[in-house]
């Protein structure tokens, strides 16, 4: 639960939110809300996160069932952020989790146990940014070869290959080639 | 329809064997592998394999600005590009706080119909092919897509890679006989579903081959992640376009379609009534068609965004669509995910075919509708 002291102005900007009821059923959990462009979102240490998802889908005012997206974000020296969009097919209300990792330690705990559609998103978010879900069903990655294990795609620090790379050096722009 | 296998009196030492179905297979609508696991007829598990049409779209569009990133779009969903288009830039409108015009508004809820309509019939075309009714159904379908394609090339100039929308508005105005050639297409396009539905719905063979095959129920479904025609199939009335109305949605009358039986049949009937419904929709959309701004008076030339993040969803013809738009502040995007309705969908495919025939796998895929360049990203 946050203490009203440190969240005293966020919590004023929130009136129009659905942070009250999400408050109260993440009681006993660290959460923080945060005003998002369309959505309330809310950060979740990583220790909590299990109990808290679960918490978010069976309380039955929020009953969030439908888990839309998830996905990582990098912040390069700060760390990845792990992003759970959830939806209720009852309610039809929306709330963006996050989850923060620091980069010495990318592991999580798979959301599979809650929502089964984790499975294909929680294999690309490994295989992309490196963050390993800790007892995943089935870990393989989902679309990059599975020999591709050593580097991350999606993380700042990968570059896109120079052209030339990728095609073999030595082609001509067509302007040359029809000199 | 699943029965189980006859009881034999002297058992035999039988093996599972394992059936490649891709990704070459004509039924995978592009390059899908899936491995069967069967016990004589009976598949009892399935294993998908993705990933031959990865190309990196995420990571490209966070090295490219915002205006750039629209033309991408288009080639991950390129059977639904303005709805693939509407989500993105509707992701830069939010952060950049775009107004857009009303009569942009207009005109994009009408593309956006059309492509569901031209996507639909797509799908019917198709899907004729994978039951078995081969070549007529694809021919009916194939010529109404065609005759809305035509109409997107007047309008954008491209036939399928249209980039006709802007962070703000259109690139430019449609033509202006716009009105009178949707009116006609809406024509064509009626009839053509009705030939269809005649062709494939009211056909004895067709019902008994999709009837009770590869049901999946409402509780599985939105436990996937399923959306679109696929889930409301199983009878969970979510649309987003109703339940989180975006451009003029929320003025507009139209039905949610669902089914009951969450099975291949509905899966394709309800997609035949949907496309019913955009015609529904596109002519109110022409009744409140006023001339009028198609960008907001002021449109900087380089687009900045300011830093924060978005989750922009819409309904496309295959189920959400979504955009999530992460924004350091300037001209590109920090972080941008596309969340692929197909991806979602295909992760219930293993429910809905095991326990299935082998002949019935490949009707099942095709019900999902999937495009593969979507799924891969």
């Amino acid at each position: 639960m946050t203490t009203d002291e440190s969240n005293g102005s966020a919590a004023e900007s929130l009136d129009d939110t659905i942070w009250d009821v999400v408050d109260a059923a993440l009681a006993g959990i660290t959460a923080d809300p945060e005003r998002g462009a369309q959505d309330l979102i809310v950060f979740i240490p990583r220790g909590e996160l299990m109990r808290g998802l679960s918490a978010l889908k069976s309380s039955e005012s929020l009953s969030f069932d439908y888990l839309r997206n998830l996905t990582a974000i990098d912040w390069e020296e700060e760390g990845i952020d792990v992003v759970y969009h959830l939806y209720s097919s009852t309610h039809r209300h929306n709330l963006t989790v996050k989850c923060h990792l620091d980069n010495d330690d990318l592991t999580l705990d798979t959301a599979t146990t809650v929502w089964r559609a984790a499975g294909w998103l929680e294999r690309e978010t490994a295989e992309m940014f490196g963050v390993r879900f800790e007892g995943h069903p089935d870990p393989r990655p989902l679309l990059l070869p599975e020999d591709m294990d050593d580097t991350f795609p999606l993380r700042k620090d990968h570059p896109l290959a120079e052209i030339e790379v990728l095609q073999g050096e030595g082609i001509a722009y067509a302007e040359e080639a029809f000199e | 329809m699943t029965q189980p296998p006859p009881v034999l009196e002297n058992e035999f030492e039988t093996e599972d064997i394992f059936v490649n179905m891709g990704p070459q297979h004509p039924s995978t609508h592009g390059v899908f592998r899936m491995v069967l696991t069967i016990d004589g007829e009976l598949i009892t598990d399935v294993t998908p394999y993705l990933g031959y049409m990865h190309r990196g779209a995420e990571k490209l569009c966070e090295t490219m600005d915002y205006r750039q990133g629209i033309g991408y779009m288009d080639r991950t969903e390129y059977l639904a590009n303005f709805n693939a288009e509407l989500s993105y830039v509707m992701a830069v409108e939010q952060l950049a706080e775009l107004e857009v015009p009303e009569r942009a508004t207009w005109i994009r809820m009408i593309l956006c119909e059309l492509n569901r309509l031209s996507s639909h019939f797509m799908f019917l075309g198709a899907f004729g092919t994978d039951v078995g009714v081969f070549g007529t159904a694809f021919v009916y379908g194939f010529k109404n897509r065609e005759i809305i394609q035509d109409l997107f090339e007047e309008v954008t100039g491209d036939r399928l890679m249209f980039a006709y929308f802007r962070a703000g508005g259109l690139a430019w105005e449609v033509p202006d006989n716009f009105e009178t050639r949707v009116r006609e297409v809406l024509r064509d396009s009626r009839e053509g579903l009705q030939e269809l539905d005649g062709l494939m719905t009211q056909n004895e063979i067709f019902r008994a081959r999709t009837e009770g095959v590869g049901v999946i129920t409402a509780e599985d479904a939105i436990d996937w992640g399923t959306s679109g025609p696929t889930l409301r199939a199983s009878g969970v009335p979510m649309d987003i376009r109703r339940d989180e109305p975006y451009l003029f949605y929320d003025q507009v009358d139209f039905d949610v379609i669902t089914g009951d039986h969450g099975d291949v049949f509905d899966r394709f009937y309800g997609r035949i009534r949907e496309a019913s419904e955009s015609i529904k929709i596109i002519e109110q959309c022409l009744e409140r068609l006023e001339p009028g701004p198609i960008v907001p008076d002021r449109l900087p030339r380089m687009l900045r965004t300011p830093a924060g993040e978005v989750y922009t969803r819409t309904e496309a013809p295959r189920g959400e669509y979504g955009i999530y738009l992460v924004s350091k502040g300037g001209n590109r995007p920090h972080r941008l995910k596309i969340r692929s309705a197909c991806l979602s969908n295909l992760q219930a495919l293993r429910d809905m075919t095991i326990g299935g025939y082998v002949a019935d796998a490949v009707v099942i895929l095709g019900s999902l509708d999937i495009v593969l360049c979507e799924v891969d990203r």
